[in-house]
């Protein structure tokens, strides 16, 4: 499980968008796969140039690809 | 296991180091037993077969996996890669400065205390080159492994 604090609803917008592959977002946002795969399973929380051609990838702002979600105690 | 090119060339180096390397400390720390000219020989011997060797699998192993992986190979490390390459660069950085410290502590201890260098463990040829070395190979060593772990990790 994931525990860092931003969200991301990727596996959904790639759903959204014709069941777009891993490897096809990897290749219009200039980075690797295995990547991806980190970014989309909250292992790895990507720089904000990589996050907006994600979300731009996908035709949709940064804040509805990605959400701050910070523990509150 | 799904593996990115980067992480595969880190297992690439990692091993190679270890066996190639590994092979190179085994018999040179046996050789305290040997006359001094002998192990000189012996030493200038097994370090020459090592650097030839760690080249030769370093590039074929290396070429094999650009071959198979040209894409990957073509775009180089995306930003991850080289947050990863970082991390593990300063993991190294540490191991690296400890072993120096630890050569330059030996020197001045000897040179303050010459009676220590007659103890039968010092008596290996070149033996501050080796703990330099050996120093520098355990910091590849972290290096590739720190790679490894923060891959399989996500970083």
């Amino acid at each position: 499980m994931s525990d860092l604090p931003i969200k991301n609803k990727i596996r959904e917008c790639r759903f959204f968008a014709d069941e777009m592959t891993q490897q096809q977002l990897a290749d219009q946002v200039d980075v690797t796969r295995q990547t991806i795969m980190a970014i989309e399973k909250g292992k790895y929380s990507p720089s904000l140039e990589v996050a907006f051609k994600i979300a731009h990838a996908f035709g949709k702002s940064l804040d509805e690809v990605f959400e701050y979600l910070p523990e509150v105690d | 296991m799904d593996m990115s090119f980067k992480e595969k060339s880190a297992w690439i180096s990692l091993v190679s180091t270890l066996l190639i390397f590994g092979y190179y400390f085994y018999h040179v720390f046996g050789l305290t037993n040997l006359p001094t000219e002998e192990a000189k020989s012996v030493i200038a011997g097994l370090a020459l077969k090592a650097i030839i060797l760690i080249i030769i699998v370093e590039s074929v192993f290396h070429g094999m996996l650009s071959m198979t992986n040209r894409k990957a190979a073509e775009r180089g490390a995306d930003e991850r890669d080289k947050s990863i390459e970082l991390q593990a660069t300063s993991y190294s950085y540490w191991v690296l400065t400890i072993g120096v410290m630890f050569c330059l502590g030996r020197m001045v201890i000897l040179e303050f205390n010459p009676e220590f260098s007659e103890h039968r463990s010092f008596q290996m040829p070149f033996l501050t080159v080796h703990i330099l070395l050996f120093s520098f190979i355990l910091s590849e060593v972290i290096r590739f492994a720190g790679q490894i772990v923060l891959y399989r990790r996500g970083f």
